[in-house]
């Protein structure tokens, strides 16, 4: 496991685990890394063997183990320790929070739970079986426009990085057989045990999003056992939330949820204050609404 | 049960108000299958010659031609407008979530401009008092900033400044007249604050001590909590 060289806010009780997306590298969180540091946390984006771009191929369940080292590290330097993920890494953060409730807020960015969007090719599902074929060593999913990305000057850039087979800040160029069989493996595992998550959550998913589809949060949503649970719903953005053109509201709900999460926790009991009548309005609707239901 | 009453007209009709039902509620597939088993069923029963399927003539090319084009059409429609409801929905959420945000951020700015309020009506009240303050404390120096650097700021605004900044470290700064009180008094108040009325001796011309009625404020600011304490005379 290495460490990414991004900034780090020292002397922040506050610390977020930040885990990038499958075979991807720490570069698709660096925006997000440093709006974080800016609002006073401390980030972490650590690379896991097997999981990251050109490191083996492992096991998904080492995976877990591997992220949840990570968090136990940083939970024995810090008060708080929330864990983020985008794609198929929030699902492994997911996985995380589920072995350590003791996690302060779980941010889920453009969770991946299966590859249904609109932009997956139709022979998608082919791929499963494909892993038991000679194929698996062989055949590796290309990535293709739009690349996750809606904003189309940022895309064309990442078009040359892709058409030359590098990793580029959304990702890698291609994705190999086996690491994409480990991902339905961990994504089957947390399905099944999104209930057992109590950690606060926030899930900021794209509607247009051409990878995982809005059924993936849809899904969290009901079945997350969470009871400070928020979702955001994006309209200018595709997978990468974190690159894409609404990165500055993605950086700002996630630290603003991960303050709120802090001060309401019950070593502070000290909740943000609602001075907005208008949002008091709304709290109390959804109140309602949740006592209803 | 109308089929005695109606014989052979409109076949089709139960199945294809059954494949819109399941198209409206379950979705394009489930929706086809019906339409499929529907149409082999009509035959099958409603089209003679009855529970005959290997014999085709006009009326069964009739059903499938007129069957088949009324059921797609349909069903695609009501597709179509499902697709729509479904990406309505979509907007309708990322407008709540965006009036979410802008509530929040609403809220946010009304603390801030709550705290900066705070803040002013401190200072302002440093500097109207600058010559009757006793002390400033800060209730939780650790992550407070410095009250001398109040009294400091306000103490530009008057002629004569003060600033007994001693006890920095600890949280509190003296003001101008606290070389005046009993020592005793000084020092309790300096273990233990709290807002409201304190009687405080204090020197009188030099010689003996006299009673002063104090009072003490809090000020809930975004620097951290302090209390102000002055006389009052």
């Amino acid at each position: 496991m290495n460490t990414s060289p991004f900034p780090t806010a020292q002397g922040s009780d506050h610390a977020v685990l930040l885990l990038h997306g499958l075979s991807s590298s720490p570069a698709e969180l660096r925006f997000l890394a440093r709006a974080l540091v800016e609002e006073g946390f401390m980030t972490h984006t650590p690379e896991i063997r097997g999981y990251s771009a050109d490191t083996g191929h492992v096991p998904m369940e080492q995976w877990i183990t591997a992220a949840v080292a990570e968090f136990d590290a940083l939970a024995s330097r810090h008060r708080h320790v929330s864990v983020c993920g985008l794609s198929m890494g929030a699902t492994l953060a997911a996985a995380v929070a589920q072995q350590r409730p003791a996690a302060r807020a779980l941010l889920l960015l453009s969770i991946t739970l299966s590859y249904d969007g609109w932009a997956i090719p139709w022979y998608r599902f082919l791929l499963d079986y494909a892993y038991y074929t000679p194929l698996r060593s062989r055949y590796r999913y290309r990535e293709h426009e739009p690349y996750g990305l809606r904003n189309e000057a940022l895309r064309s850039k990442i078009a040359r990085v892709m058409q030359r087979g590098e990793i580029s800040e959304v990702g890698p160029a291609s994705i190999a057989l086996p690491a994409l069989h480990e991902a339905s493996r961990l994504a089957g595992s947390v399905r099944k045990k999104l209930k057992s998550i109590s950690t606060d959550c926030l899930i900021i998913h794209a509607i247009d999003d051409e990878t995982s589809s809005p059924h993936n949060a849809r899904y969290v949503v009901t079945n997350v056992g969470a009871s400070f649970l928020r979702t955001i719903w994006l309209d200018d953005s595709y997978h990468m939330i974190t690159s894409d053109n609404e990165r500055e509201v993605v950086a700002r709900e996630c630290a603003l949820f991960m303050r709120e999460s802090a001060a309401a926790s019950a070593c502070c009991n000290n909740p943000t204050p609602v001075v907005s009548r208008a949002l008091a309005r709304r709290l109390r609707q959804l109140a309602a609404v949740a006592r209803k239901a | 049960m109308l089929h005695p009453l109606l014989g052979p007209i409109m076949p089709g009709t139960a199945f294809l108000i059954a494949a819109v039902l399941v198209e409206y509620y379950c979705g394009l597939a489930p929706a086809l299958s019906v339409m499929l088993a529907g149409l082999c069923l009509a035959d099958y029963l409603f089209v003679p010659p009855y529970g005959r399927i290997d014999i085709i003539d006009e009326s069964d090319i009739r059903l499938l031609v007129s069957y088949t084009l009324i059921t797609v059409l349909v069903i695609t429609l009501v597709e179509r407008l499902r697709r729509a409801q479904y990406r309505a929905e979509l907007l309708a959420s990322v407008a709540l979530s965006r009036y979410e945000m802008l509530l929040r951020g609403d809220n946010e700015r009304l603390i801030a401009r709550r705290a900066t309020d705070e803040m002013h009506r401190m200072l302002h009240h440093i500097a109207q008092h600058n010559q009757s303050l006793i002390l400033i404390k800060a209730l939780d120096p650790a992550t407070s900033a410095p009250p001398g650097s109040f009294v400091a700021t306000a103490a530009t605004s008057t002629a004569a400044g003060i600033i007994d900044d001693e006890t920095f470290l600890t949280g509190i700064a003296y003001g101008a007249r606290h070389s005046q009180v009993h020592q005793d008094d000084l020092a309790r108040v300096n273990d233990r604050l709290v807002p409201g009325h304190h009687r405080m001796r204090f020197l009188s011309n030099g010689h003996g001590w006299r009673a002063v009625e104090c009072v003490c404020e809090r000020f809930t600011t975004p620097s951290g909590d302090f209390l102000i304490l002055r006389a009052e005379d």
